[in-house]
């Protein structure tokens, strides 16, 4: 039997799914209040029990996000020569023709995307708490809530994306924030730098 | 965000006319089921010192320099100003804060989810919050004005200080009148809440160039839009791609 990697550990999946289920929910609580979507708020049961839902969302998307830290935040800050390439072919998505270099267990595209998320979700995550917290700072509350929206922007645009990357645009990898692993041979060829840092190549 | 209420009703505030008897800021609460505050004497006949949720109104009682006499006491009511640029609508993150058919600025207490964003939109400092930290504020009297009464601070004003009707008409028989500034006729493009005054507004205590916060201007006219074509053409981007050039595919790679 072909041997089988492990690729994600399992409080890693669960945790993936904490981060973006809540991330979801405050994305979506998050545009019914910025286009006061009565439909969506009643399925909440009202604007006052959605702003409970939409804050305490907030709770679980924070420590959520702090706790990802130990998965991905090392891997987000090194970057190499290769991935310099990486980015000079667009990671090979505008064309299957080019040659995009051995990637490690993340490419560069992973890793800024995790940057994103933690720079986009600190911010979003004060000015939140600032919100619903320092109500009666009238500076504050004009700061939080203009680095509340720019933060949300950021969601926005980098959320999908990141789905699509996951999902439609890369067959096979859905699985791996199923039951995270892989076939040792596919890992060899989808992250030969990793597996030769493991010493199984 | 400006756009024209049609037949715009308002009210006039003429300082020169009020005695400052603030029957006004009884028949507020009398009508709104009000209770009072209990205030301490800080050393003028104003009271309570500024808006609080419980009161929706009051005279201010400025003073400044006069001409024959060494104080010249001028009245000028506080109260909503119902701007037709309302920077409390606009920040609003349930739509709770809603226009009358009268041009009116009212708040929706089931709504209102006590974020206190407004009052940090609104140029004038009004919004104020009760016990439940729903937001309160003066609402023209829209239940009286729908059923064609006057509001009731207009009702019990004795002297005409306060006037209710249409805003255009009322502005031009103030000018008539020799009122040489009308304070509110362009500002946040026309306040529903306007002053006629013989002086400089600033005289009379009157905020100068009444403006929304950038911060909530650039949020409502960049931000918001961005959010939402922004997710639109992310997924049409993804689709395309997906159509275009295809997902990635294994054996291509060396
Ligand atoms: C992490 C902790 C978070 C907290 C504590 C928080 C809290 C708040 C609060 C208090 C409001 C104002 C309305 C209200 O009182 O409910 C708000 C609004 C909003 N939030 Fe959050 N939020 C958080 C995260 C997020 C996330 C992750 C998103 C989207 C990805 C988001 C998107 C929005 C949007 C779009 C609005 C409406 C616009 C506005 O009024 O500012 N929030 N949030
Ligand atoms: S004065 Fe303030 S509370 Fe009144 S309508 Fe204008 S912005 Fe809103
Ligand atoms: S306090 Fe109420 S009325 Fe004011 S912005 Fe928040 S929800 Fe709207
Ligand atoms: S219009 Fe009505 S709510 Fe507004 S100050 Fe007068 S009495 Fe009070």
């Amino acid at each position: 039997m072909a041997e089988i990697v492990r690729k994600s550990s399992v409080d890693e999946i669960l945790n993936h799914w904490i981060l973006a289920g809540s991330c979801i929910l405050l994305m979506i609580t998050g545009f019914a209040f910025l286009f006061h979507m009565e439909a969506v708020a009643s399925v909440f049961g009202g604007f006052n029990t959605m702003k409970e839902v939409h804050n305490w969302g907030g709770v679980v998307f924070t420590l959520s996000m702090l706790y990802s830290m130990r998965h991905y935040l090392k891997d987000a800050f090194e970057y190499d020569a290769d991935d310099a390439q990486w980015f000079k072919v667009a990671g090979g998505y505008l064309s299957h023709k080019v040659k995009v270099p051995p990637m490690g267990k993340y490419n560069p595209g992973q890793k800024l995307y995790y940057l994103a998320v933690v720079g986009a979700g600190i911010a979003i995550a004060l000015s939140g708490f600032a919100i619903w917290f320092m109500k009666d700072n009238g500076t504050i509350m004009l700061l939080a809530h203009l680095v509340h929206n720019v933060a949300f922007c950021i969601f926005v645009l980098a959320v999908p994306v990141h789905i699509y990357l996951g999902t439609l645009a890369n067959p096979g990898t859905f699985k791996l924030m199923v039951s995270g692993t892989l076939p040792l041979e596919e890992a060899k060829r989808r992250y030969p730098k990793w597996m030769k840092a493991a010493g199984k190549m | 965000m400006a756009n024209e209420t049609k037949n715009r009703k308002g009210m006039m505030v003429t300082p020169e006319l009020c005695i400052g008897c603030r029957a006004c800021q009884v028949a507020c609460k009398s009508w709104n089921q009000l209770p009072g505050t209990k205030t301490t004497n800080n050393g003028t006949y104003q009271n309570p010192p500024d808006l609080n949720s419980t009161a929706f109104n009051l005279i201010r009682y400025n003073e400044v320099p006069g001409q024959e006499n060494p104080v010249r006491w001028l009245f000028v009511s506080r109260r909503c100003m119902h701007c037709e640029e309302a920077g409390c609508m606009t920040i609003c993150p349930t739509g709770a804060i809603y226009r009358t058919a009268d041009g009116a600025v009212a708040v929706n207490r089931d709504k209102c989810i006590g974020c206190k964003l407004c009052t940090n939109a609104c140029p004038f400092d009004v919004p104020r919050y009760d016990a439940e930290n729903k937001m309160t504020k003066c609402h023209q009297c829209s239940d009286r004005t729908a059923a064609g009464m006057l509001p009731a601070c207009v009702k019990t004003c004795p002297t005409g200080a306060l006037k209710y009707g249409d805003r255009d008409e009322m502005i031009k028989t103030a000018k008539s009148d020799g009122f040489k500034t009308i304070y509110g006729e362009q500002d946040l493009s026309g306040l529903g809440t306007v002053y006629a005054f013989k002086d400089e507004p600033k005289l009379y205590g009157m905020k100068e160039n009444p403006t929304i916060p950038g911060s909530v201007v650039f949020w409502h006219t960049y931000l918001k839009p961005l959010s939402f074509i922004g997710l639109g053409g992310v997924v049409a981007a993804a689709a395309i791609h997906y159509l275009a050039i295809g997902p990635h595919k294994e054996k291509e790679e060396v």
